[in-house]
């Protein structure tokens, strides 16, 4: 008896995870197909995304990606096969490291590397050709050079 | 007959345009001051032409003559007045007229204001105006000439596209060229610089407070863009880095750089060259943004019908002014060598060259993606898009060190700091940001740009608090005052460094706003029909009834829901699915309920003939209100920075020169650790000594 | 960095830099004036076409791509609310008619995000000659990468897409139809593309 017991959360927990892994909530979901119709353009409205649009057209690829997803696709095999069609133009984010792509997701990176490294060693160069005033002179001129500057204020204050 | 008045007054502005760039040019060869003069008066005679030609237009709008095909195309006898008026700017030919009359106005102002100060500019300046002026007027005149007349005559107009019926939409365009049009006249100044080769701090001295309300215009365009995108297209998202809209953006970024930049050269006098570049690299974007619109190289939600004579055209006059303007500064920047003193890597003069860095990474990121497509179509023959994902990816990292840099900034010492201060700066709001980034990860925040983001603004807020803080402190020690009116002390002290400090507070508003009503947006998209009811987070909305609806120039349906948090009805909101009768175009009426600073947003994009369903958009953004929160503070703070009172503003202009005139007389060593040592030391010498100076 | 380089004599590397950038913009955008913004390229043109079943317009039957195989099939797009369908409509009732003696010839029209009734009133009023089926869900034009109507693809007898034609079917786009790409593949004379 004991045994039948036990297996009943056992089937519970064994059916409630297939369940998630089959059918996921209709929240989660569409949630899932926002992730992907967010990346691929409206074949037929130029500049907004599928998920975006409300042309008919889209609202169909919304429900071929929605399928795709049931049918246990990723994210990534739903895109390749919108490419297989459309060609790459159906993508808003162009693919990685294809052609020239490389240019377009690392130039910016290279340009902030490059740029921010011969930027710093020029200040260094330009502060190595900067004289800098005598240090032994300061400290001791520290506390002086505050109060005088103290007095300076008040005295301005007073003139007002 | 009153629009060839206004097409003839155009067209002889054009001719006095021609004259505007000659008689300055003569009067520098013949060194006689009457050519400017005639110059000057050109100038100003030009803006009464063009606001003729304007007002011819709106008259012809007022008085519904369709014979105008402009008039034809962009208006309607339904139309409301309010946007019979905006019609003029409702397409590409009115809205180069507005562009120009815009300019013509900028120009007569600046002609006017500096006539005196400045007079060694005004031939540059009158000069190089009226170039950009006869570019767009013969553009208008002979590739777009909004005053052509149509037989046989309409009988009514095909009425303004009714997306651009709109509020927000009426005041967009206006603003941005505003902007567009406002940082011509710097880029004047420092062609006029480049020319005469007096590269002093004197033209960002006259050019601040036009480069300064270019900006704003720049800023409250592209936000009033971005809410009409956000209501008006009803998608839910107010930033779709649309080729346009990256139009607007790109000059905007450079600018925002170049207000940074200028201020190393008020201060240290260094970076001049730079400056130039600059600002001719703002304008010159501001131009290849006009390009890339009105050309129809690009396809986008807002092009202009294309046409290869008019791109042909736009770009020939772009590559003039590149070219020019390019031009002059590499040949004459050899001769321009500025002294450079560099004291320490770690001071704020370096730190705005990392600025700049990151504003021109940003820039460049932008300009890339906006014509990566071009550039695939050239060389390999492809189309490709780039859309949103990939700005999301790539710019925002870009951007977060743009916020990181903007807490350091401006509490890094000129010249040099010292590990001590960086450590009485930055290692409390350092910790506070960790702490920041252990309570999002507890909280549940997981995506990798938002946790940054955050962090980033936990602690460049810390910073900006805990220095607004001190000041206050200390100043209410110093006056006996309440802590709060130290604060105002401080800022009556130097409005200047506070105003601005402002609008950072403004950007970090902003980007919580863009994170927060990212990551925990809720959004479905259903069919419900009368009776069904959905969530939406922690709110519910059902849908009561689908019914018919008209208006003056468009019918539809109309639906009410009600908005439901737990079993209270919160409010009731009719979105509306609209069909323009004239012009034959469907819109979506989005119905938003504002809840603290988020919004429930529903639109209905369709709607069964027979009322039984609709698909619904319903959203919930969370601190959307934000991002336009944020917007305001921003233009606040600019506003204050324009409007700070003149003996301030002479402070801040003359900052170094009246502190080695000053009375008391301390060894420059002493001097110079008093700017090493505090930054606060300094924010006081500025606003001090000048006032001492003059009294 | 105007000022970052050390001075030296001459002409400073950035200054060539930047010449160079606003050269290649110039070029880059006078060439993007003459590219078509709404042209994309076809990808599928050389693939196998994707297995169509679909309902026909008139009748309650299905109808698959596959039926068709050893024959060359002419697909053409179209919707009724689609301007540019009605001039290229007279055209394609030609082209059916050109080639209706021929056993090995079939034309198909798919009609795309349309209403049934409207559909065929569209038919009545302008005239039919061919097969007609409808995509009720959008499906096959998604299978066939269709980006906007009226599109026209050529399939040849082993089921592979041979041409698309963006498009009406008009002037020259009509000709080669008809010339360059049936006829040949009719005749066994087509070159491998």
């Amino acid at each position: 008896m004991i045994k039948y017991w036990i297996l009943i959360p056992v089937l519970l927990i064994l059916f409630s995870s297939f369940s998630t892994a089959q059918t996921l909530t209709d929240d989660q979901l569409q949630v899932r197909v926002k992730e992907v119709a967010k990346t691929l353009r409206c074949a037929v409205c130029q500049s907004e995304s599928v998920w975006e649009s409300n042309a008919e057209l889209a609202i169909q690829m919304r429900d071929i990606i929605r399928e795709r997803l049931v049918q246990g696709q990723s994210p990534d095999e739903i895109r390749a096969y919108f490419v297989s069609r459309y060609g790459d133009f159906i993508l808003l984010q162009p693919r990685t490291f294809v052609g020239m792509n490389w240019l377009l997701w690392g130039g910016p990176f290279l340009l902030l590397i490059l740029g921010g490294t011969f930027l710093f060693r020029t200040l260094r160069k330009w502060v190595a050709q900067t004289a800098p005033p005598p240090p032994e002179d300061l400290s001791p001129l520290d506390e002086r050079s505050r109060k005088r500057v103290e007095q300076a204020l008040r005295s301005f204050e007073s003139d007002k | 007959m009153i629009i060839e008045l206004g097409h003839f007054a155009v067209i002889t502005a054009l001719i006095l345009a021609a004259v505007g760039i000659a008689s300055p040019i003569v009067g520098l060869k013949r060194r006689e001051a009457v050519w400017v003069e005639v110059g000057r008066q050109a100038v100003t005679l030009n803006f009464v032409l063009i606001s003729i030609g304007m007002l011819a237009m709106e008259y012809s709008y007022l008085t519904q003559d369709y014979s105008v095909k402009y008039v034809y195309a962009t208006s309607n006898s339904k139309l409301p007045i309010f946007y019979k008026v905006a019609g003029l700017w409702g397409g590409h030919e009115g809205s180069l007229l507005l562009w120009s009359w815009i300019l013509s106005f900028f120009c007569m102002l600046a002609a006017r204001i500096h006539w005196k100060t400045q007079p060694a500019v005004m031939p540059y300046l009158i000069a190089m105006q009226s170039t950009v002026m006869s570019g767009f007027l013969l553009l208008i005149l002979f590739l777009s000439n909004p005053f052509e007349r149509i037989f046989p005559i309409p009988l009514d107009g095909r009425d303004l596209n009714p997306l651009l019926q709109d509020p927000a939409m009426v005041m967009h365009p206006p603003f941005l060229y505003l902007g567009y049009v406002g940082l011509s006249i710097p880029f004047s100044f420092a062609m006029a610089a480049l020319f005469s080769g007096r590269l002093g701090e004197e033209w960002i001295k006259a050019t601040q407070r036009w480069t300064l309300m270019a900006w704003l215009c720049l800023t409250i365009g592209i936000l009033m863009g971005g809410y009409w995108a956000y209501y008006e297209l009803g998608w839910g998202g107010y930033w779709g880095w649309d080729p346009v809209e990256n139009a607007a953006f790109m000059p905007w970024l450079v600018a925002t750089a170049f207000l940074h930049s200028v201020m190393v050269q008020e201060t240290r006098k260094m970076f001049k060259v730079w400056n130039l570049f600059l600002i001719i690299l703002a304008f010159s974007l501001s131009l290849i943004g006009t390009f890339l619109v009105r050309s129809g190289i690009l396809s986008s939600v807002h092009s202009f019908a294309a046409d290869p004579g008019r791109g042909v055209f736009i770009l020939g006059f772009l590559s003039f002014m590149l070219l020019l303007s390019f031009g002059t500064l590499i040949f004459r920047s050899a001769k321009l060598k500025s002294q450079i003193e560099m004291d320490s890597v770690i001071s704020r003069e370096a730190i705005f060259l990392f600025n700049n860095l990151f504003f021109l990474v940003a820039m460049v990121t932008v300009f890339i993606g906006t014509l990566y497509p071009l550039l695939t179509e050239a060389l390999q023959f492809k189309k490709v898009s780039v859309g949103p994902p990939y700005y999301n990816t790539v710019f925002m990292p870009v951007a977060l060190g743009l916020v990181f840099l903007m807490g350091i900034g401006p509490y890094i010492p000129w010249r040099k700091a010292s590990i001590q201060s960086l450590k009485g700066l930055f290692l409390i709001p350092g910790l506070i940001a960790l702490g920041g980034l252990a309570f999002f990860l507890i909280a549940g925040i997981r995506h990798s740009y938002a946790l940054a983001g955050l962090t980033v603004v936990c602690f460049v807020a810390a910073v900006i608090f805990l220095d607004f803080a001190k000041l206050s402190v200390f100043w209410a020690k110093r006056e006996q005052v309440s802590s709060l009116q130290g604060f105002l002390t401080a800022y009556k002290k130097n409005p200047r460094r506070l105003a601005g400090i402002l609008t950072h507070i403004g950007v970090l508003v902003m980007i919580v706003g863009i994170i927060f009503s990212t990551i925990y947006q809720t959004e479905k998209v259903l069919i419900m029909k009368p009776g069904e009811e959905t969530g939406l987070g922690a709110y519910r909305i059902k849908l009561i009834r689908l019914y018919g609806a008209e208006g003056v120039n468009w019918e539809g349906q109309e639906a009410l829901f009600n908005v439901y948090k737990g079993e209270t009805l919160l409010t009731q909101l009719r979105p509306q699915k609209r069909f323009y009768t004239v012009s034959q175009t469907p819109t979506t009426e989005t119905a938003i309920h504002q809840i603290y600073t988020g919004h429930i947003f529903l639109t209905i994009p369709e709607v069964a003939p027979d009322g039984s369903w609709a698909r619904v958009r319903a959203l919930h953004n969370p601190l959307v209100l934000w991002v336009w929160y944020g917007g305001g503070i921003m233009g606040i703070g600019v506003i204050l920075n324009i409007l700070r009172g003149s003996r301030m503003k002479l402070s801040a202009l003359h900052p170094e020169p009246a502190l080695s005139e000053a009375p008391v007389s301390l060894p420059r060593p002493a001097r110079e650790e008093v700017l090493h040592r505090s930054n606060r030391w300094q924010a006081f010498l500025n606003a001090v000594w000048p006032g001492r100076k003059e009294v | 960095m105007a000022e970052t380089k050390s001075p030296s004599v001459g002409i400073r590397s950035w200054q060539v830099v930047l010449l160079a950038v606003i050269f290649g913009l110039i070029v880059l955008f006078y060439k993007g004036l003459w590219g078509n913004p709404s042209y994309i390229p076809p990808v599928l043109v050389g693939t196998a076409a994707p297995e169509i079943t679909a309902p026909d317009l008139y009748q309650p039957k299905e109808v698959s791509l596959s039926q068709f195989r050893g024959k060359v099939v002419v697909l053409n797009f179209w919707a009724s609310w689609c301007q540019e369908c009605k001039l290229e409509h007279q055209n394609l009732l030609a082209v059916q008619k050109h080639f209706a003696q021929n056993p090995n010839f079939v034309m198909l029209g798919v009609n795309y995000q349309d209403k049934e009734d409207l559909a065929r009133q569209y038919l009545q009023e302008h005239g039919n000659n061919f097969n007609h089926i409808r995509d009720a869900k959008g499906r096959i034009s998604i299978d066939y990468g269709v980006y906007g109507v009226p599109e026209t693809f050529v399939i040849d007898q082993n089921g592979v897409i041979r041409h698309k034609l963006i498009g009406p079917i008009m002037g020259d786009n009509y000709t080669f139809l008809i010339e360059q790409m049936v006829e040949p593949l009719l005749n066994g004379t087509a070159t491998a593309s």
